[in-house]
């Protein structure tokens, strides 16, 4: 698994299929699939922390969720903003994404192969 | 020697910040842990609870000082010593919004950072976490914009004092002066 992260609309996806050289219908957008199409082997999973977010809101696990779905599709690129670099949110379940996010990721980044941080449509490895 | 680690929130700067305090600490040296952040409720406590944990078990002193950090010195011992402080945002916006009506931002840019240097000067090595409330994108009301900006003033201060600069990303140390 490649982790690729950065701020809001820095050129996350372009990034990662042109160096990848992957076509748009490997990727998933906002959601974990359960089964990948015939003959794709790497799959793009864009908008992790929607994803997250969503699962909180529905009162889901996401910590063990992505686990699960990680021992199924060790092959796949998980694309996140970072969305810890503010002032505290003033809404608790606000808060409380920020923090379980944060944490996700860290965990994210232990078990990536690779991670990547993305600034300006740029790249830069930083594991 | 003084290190600042910076990083945004659930970053694992405190862990990061930590192993480090654990790696240049020597045999000699007291180990303190300077706490800022004030406790009003039951998510600030679990918060602090958190950090105790993750902090156990490794000898830290711990000492409470919410504000003028320059007179946390005053409660340790003398000698050779690590000291963690924990962390940049709280003692600045504990400065800035202790009385009635908020600080004025120089004046708290001021009294953080010259606490800042006395620590320095007394301690053999100072870790200082700060962190990333920059990049979130929304104009908020005037008090916070100058908080944001006493903030980014202070962290660039601090930068410029410190020996070494490391940004913690996702868990990762990304280390941009040194």
């Amino acid at each position: 698994m490649k982790l690729v992260i950065g701020g809001y609309a820095q050129g996350k996806l372009a990034y990662v299929l042109e160096k990848y050289r992957l076509q748009e219908d490997v990727v998933w957008d906002g959601i974990l699939p359960d089964q990948t199409v015939p003959g794709q082997k790497t799959i793009v999973i864009d908008h992790l922390h929607q994803w997250v977010k969503n699962r909180i809101l529905d009162g889901g696990y996401p910590e063990r969720e992505i686990e699960a779905f990680l021992n199924d599709f060790e092959d796949c690129i998980l694309i996140s903003n970072e969305i810890g670099n503010g002032i505290v949110p003033l809404d608790a379940f606000e808060r409380e994404y920020r923090e379980r996010m944060g944490r996700i990721l860290i965990w994210l980044a232990k078990r990536a192969e690779e991670v990547e941080r993305v600034i300006c449509g740029i790249g830069q490895k930083i594991k | 020697m003084m290190i600042l680690v910076i990083g945004g929130s659930g970053s694992g700067k405190s862990s990061y910040a930590e192993e480090v305090v654990c790696s240049i600490f020597e045999e000699d040296m007291k180990k303190y842990y300077v706490a800022t952040m004030q406790i009003f409720d039951e998510e600030g406590r679990k918060k602090v609870e958190r950090h105790r944990k993750l902090r156990s078990g490794k000898g830290f002193l711990t000492i409470e000082q919410p504000r003028s950090i320059g007179r946390s010195i005053e409660k340790m011992d003398a000698g050779r010593k690590t000291v963690l402080l924990e962390c940049i945002s709280n003692l600045t916006a504990n400065e800035m919004f202790a009385g009635e009506t908020p600080k004025l931002e120089m004046q708290v840019v001021q009294s953080v950072i010259s606490g800042l240097e006395q620590l320095r000067k007394n301690t053999t090595n100072l870790v200082v976490v700060s962190n990333n409330v920059f990049e979130d994108g929304i104009i908020y009301d005037r008090t916070i914009m100058d908080y944001i900006h006493a903030m980014g003033e202070i962290n660039q201060r601090l930068a410029a004092m410190a020996d070494q600069v490391v940004e913690v990303v996702v868990g990762i140390p990304v280390v941009m002066k040194q």
